[in-house]
């Protein structure tokens, strides 16, 4: 069905190939996973296979790619759209018209399909996708992952034999990303369609995809590197950063590994656990609360309450992972915190000071907030030049809390410090945001959804720098989806609903919740196991024991 | 629903309306027509408008009221008088200069409360479709840009937190560089993929026949009659017959070549509207509230509608059958909330 030969491709004005040397072959019907960390090429493949590169990219090509027959290249990306459906990370960025129905049928009005074919064309997506019911919805009152199902309909209004997506639920939140996925497998089961899909967690891919294709990351010699391509298992033995529940399985050496917690169980279910962790006491988690407080705090917007007497603390040192499903409040409150929204009730402090009344660029002195989106911080010419606008922004620019320089090397970005930062890939864009709000040595620290779209390594690298915060007391408290994020640095979880807390209390509460349970505590229940690191450690003895 | 050429027909027709009179009697029932008819038929899902006609109300009347006050200075009733060497300014400030600004303001208010529900009760799609055929990638323009809108100003909103966070304060003009750039770069990057997008979709890829040189000939000759035909009308009184003859002659020729570039576009409509009864009655409904503003009819006073404060402030007249007349806009009001208890 499709056949890289030799493909190498170099963007304009790059000494290096975004793609080398790359060959492969995928059949018809296959549920493809593409894998790598940010920069390896991804997304280029995907663009390789509809001819937007290098139509719209420009750039030199060499080698071959050929899709069902179709030659993308010679051919270019519109006549390719009625062979290869498209479908971006960003659904709203994707949109022309502004209601469901309207915006399917837009490429097909543009298309010329005739009304009588559209309308079977139309109901058909309709249906594929359970969007029926929303047919007549203006697409800005959908949520994320309904919006996701719009441009997968839309991408899917010519009949393509193959649908390419790049990272289609990266922006979305688990139970948005579960709905986009089950549509997605029902596309490739029921009507055979190929997909091919980049996403960063494997985890919720992995269990459907026949195919993997692991790009690893840019060579820094420049030469040329092997694209891994076959069985996921396969490639899985051969890859650094897998999910937790792999991981567990190449290091302990199961076979075949395992893809879901049901496969896992039935090596779990074999493995002597030695050595459970012990559960926190109650009394071991009522630490010194003193760093920041909140007490009661309400919010409403409209005469809607957003926030119903919340209330809060974050130790020295201590990072606080706040929960919940998309609307529960979390951004709010975080945005009350910082100033940006003013809370009709309650009080917040930060070292006994109250930050109510205070002004959002005085509050921001001492607490750091990255929101969702990093780029939104991002304007100077240069990395370097983002840390010293906010010092500037402070009057602290005589006199800094931490030396510029010294903050880029903790951040990793020292080589980079004359880059434009939009340039960079996401993990580092996010760090050059992390280091505009940190530079001025906050004393807490608001984490909004930091690990959208980061591969394992970008996550790897925020949970370090986190840590080393934390052990200069900074305290930090996250808003995340990430059930595995949480279990690798939380020190404590509160689980918001509604705009209440439901649940606070040590990371091991998770276990007990088939929402938020991690990979790790759903294969060892009752153990109090979260990561690949509390599970090896409680299974080594026996391994120990068994040489 | 009421097609979308019968709401464009509303909305002129309120234009019209607002434009030909200066009773404030009018303008205030023409506020209260277009503001029950954006209640009932814009729905809660409908597309936002970026400033409501209230809060256009409250900057618009006070600030014309006050620009006709301090600079025209006519009228009886002196209410001070500012010193005569104040450029512009200077001299009497009445109380009918600030009454005729006000009205003026009323009068903006009713044509931007007329726009507003125009905009918000058409889809984009419709948008699109009130363009003609030849103009089709226009249309498509009017729609992303329209949907842009909404998309830039969250964007906006975002930045301005995330700078904000950052200890940026607006102070003055300099201080937006932070939140411009951002946006302009945030900007390009949702143009370019959009862009992408949109060519991965196919758009394009069924282009309309290349327009023959003869077309575009014709275009540039119906141009030319028609301004030769103008600037004849204008300049030389005994070619008067014959340079109107040449105008509708240039108008026919462009018409023509619009049509013929519109049938070479190839695209087609998923939804056409069924033109019913209620676009019917919308239609008559302004041809009323147009034949009361604009024909001598018989029974009414159509001296009400020029009503003036100068030289001294009276109580404005109000004719109630011009006032029935302008109720005619109200159609698409009551045609909705009927249609709404037939479901």
């Amino acid at each position: 069905m499709i056949h890289f030969d030799h493909l190498t491709y170099t963007y304009p004005d790059s000494s290096q190939p975004a793609l080398a040397d790359v060959t492969l072959h995928i059949a018809e019907g296959e549920f493809v996973l593409v894998a790598g960390p940010s920069g390896a090429g991804k997304s280029t493949l995907l663009r390789c296979l509809n001819g937007l590169v290098p139509h719209f990219t420009g750039g030199t090509l060499s080698g071959s790619v050929a899709v069902a027959g179709h030659d993308p290249v010679a051919e270019g990306p519109q006549v390719l759209s009625r062979l290869v459906g498209f479908v971006f990370q960003d659904p709203e960025a994707q949109f022309v018209l502004d209601r469901v129905e309207d915006e399917i049928a837009f490429a097909l009005e543009n298309g010329a399909i005739p009304p009588t074919e559209m309308r079977v064309r139309i109901e058909e997506v309709l249906n594929l996708l359970d969007l029926a019911p929303l047919r007549d919805r203006p697409l800005e009152t959908l949520s994320g992952g309904e919006k996701q199902r719009v441009a997968i309909a839309a991408a899917l209004a010519f009949r393509p034999r193959i649908l390419v997506l790049d990272e289609p639920t990266s922006q979305l939140d688990p139970q948005s990303a579960e709905d986009v996925l089950r549509a997605l497998v029902r596309l490739n089961c029921d009507r055979g369609l190929t997909i091919v899909l980049v996403e960063h967690r494997l985890e919720r891919i992995l269990p459907h995809a026949d195919h993997l294709i692991y790009l690893p990351p840019p060579p820094i010699g420049g030469d040329s590197r092997g694209v891994l391509s076959g069985l996921p298992r396969h490639v899985l033995h051969q890859m650094n950063l897998t999910p937790p529940l792999v991981t567990l399985g190449k290091e302990l050496g199961w076979k075949p590994l395992p893809f879901t917690v049901k496969e896992g169980h039935r090596f779990a279910a074999k493995s002597q656990i030695l050595n459970p962790k012990p559960q926190v006491s109650e009394k071991q988690s009522v630490i010194r609360y003193s760093l920041f407080v909140i007490r009661n705090l309400h919010f409403a917007y409209d005469q809607e309450d957003i926030l119903r007497g919340i209330n809060l603390e974050v130790a020295p040192g201590e990072l606080v992972a706040l929960m919940g499903r998309n609307g529960s409040g979390k951004t709010t409150l975080l945005k009350c915190i910082v100033g940006l929204l003013r809370p009709q009730q309650g009080e917040i402090t930060l070292e006994s000071e109250s930050l109510i009344k205070q002004e959002t660029a005085s509050i921001c002195q001492s607490v750091g907030y990255l929101p969702q989106e990093p780029d939104d911080l991002l304007f100077a010419d240069t990395v370097a030049e983002e840390l010293v606008v906010t010092l500037r922004n402070h009057g602290l620019l005589d006199s800094p809390p931490i030396a510029p320089a010294d903050l880029l090397a903790r951040l990793g970005l020292s080589s980079l410090a004359a880059s434009y930062p939009r340039d960079l890939s996401v993990g580092q864009r996010q760090r050059v945001a992390l280091g505009a709000v940190t530079v001025t040595r906050p004393r807490l620290l608001l984490l909004d959804e930091p690990t959208r779209g980061l591969d394992y390594f970008a996550k790897r690298e925020l949970v370090r720098l986190l840590r080393e915060w934390q052990a200069e007391g900074v305290g930090v408290l996250l808003v995340t989806h990430d059930v595995e994020l949480v279990a690798q640095a939380a020190d404590r979880v509160v689980l918001l609903s509604q705009g209440e807390v439901f649940a606070d209390g040590s990371p091991e509460m998770l276990t007990a919740s088939p929402l938020f349970a991690p990979q790790v505590a759903r294969l060892f229940p009752g153990t109090g196991w979260l990561t690949v690191e509390d599970a090896l450690a409680g299974l080594n003895v026996e391994v120990e024991d068994a040489n | 629903m009421i097609d979308a050429r019968v709401w464009l027909l509303w909305a002129l027709t309120t234009l019209v309306a607002a434009s030909s009179t200066r009773n404030p009697l009018y303008a205030v029932l023409l506020l209260l027509v277009t503001t029950v008819v954006g209640i009932v038929c814009a729905p809660d899902q409908g597309r936002q408008v970026p400033l409501s006609p209230l809060r256009f109300a409250a900057m618009a009347v006070p600030l014309a009221a006050l620009f006709n006050g301090l600079t025209a200075h006519l009228g009886h009733t002196v209410l001070f008088r500012l010193p005569d060497w104040l450029p512009l300014l200077g001299g009497l400030v009445t109380l009918e200069a600030l009454v005729f600004g006000a009205t003026n303001g009323l009068m903006l208010t009713v044509i931007f409360g007329g726009f507003a529900v125009f905009n918000q009760v058409t889809p984009v799609r419709d948008l699109v479709k009130l363009t003609p055929r030849a103009f089709h990638e226009t249309g498509v323009v009017l729609s992303i840009a329209l949907t842009f809108i909404p998309q830039t100003v969250r964007s906006l909103n975002r930045i301005r937190e995330a700078q904000a966070v950052r200890g940026h304060r607006v102070r003055g003009l300099r201080d937006w560089l932070p939140i411009v750039v951002p946006l302009l770069v945030s900007g390009l990057e949702r143009s370019m993929g959009l862009a992408e997008a949109m060519v991965a979709r196919g758009y394009g890829a069924v282009s309309g026949r290349a327009q023959p040189l003869r077309t575009q000939g014709l275009l540039v000759v119906g141009l030319l009659a028609l301004l030769g035909g103008w600037l004849a009308f204008l300049f030389l009184p005994s070619w008067k017959g014959s340079a109107v003859g040449m105008m509708i002659v240039g108008a026919v020729i462009i018409v023509g070549v619009v049509w013929l570039a519109g049938r070479a576009v190839s695209h087609t409509a998923y939804r056409r509207h069924r033109w019913t009864a209620r676009d019917t009655l919308a239609v008559l409904g302004c041809g009323l509230t147009l034949a009361v503003i604009l024909l001598p009819l018989p029974l009414m006073d159509r001296g009400t509608l020029y009503y003036s404060p100068y030289p001294r402030l009276t109580l404005p007249i109000f004719d109630p059958l011009i006032g029935l007349g302008l109720l005619g806009l109200l159609v698409p009001a009551v045609i909705t909330t009927g249609g709404r208890d037939e479901r």
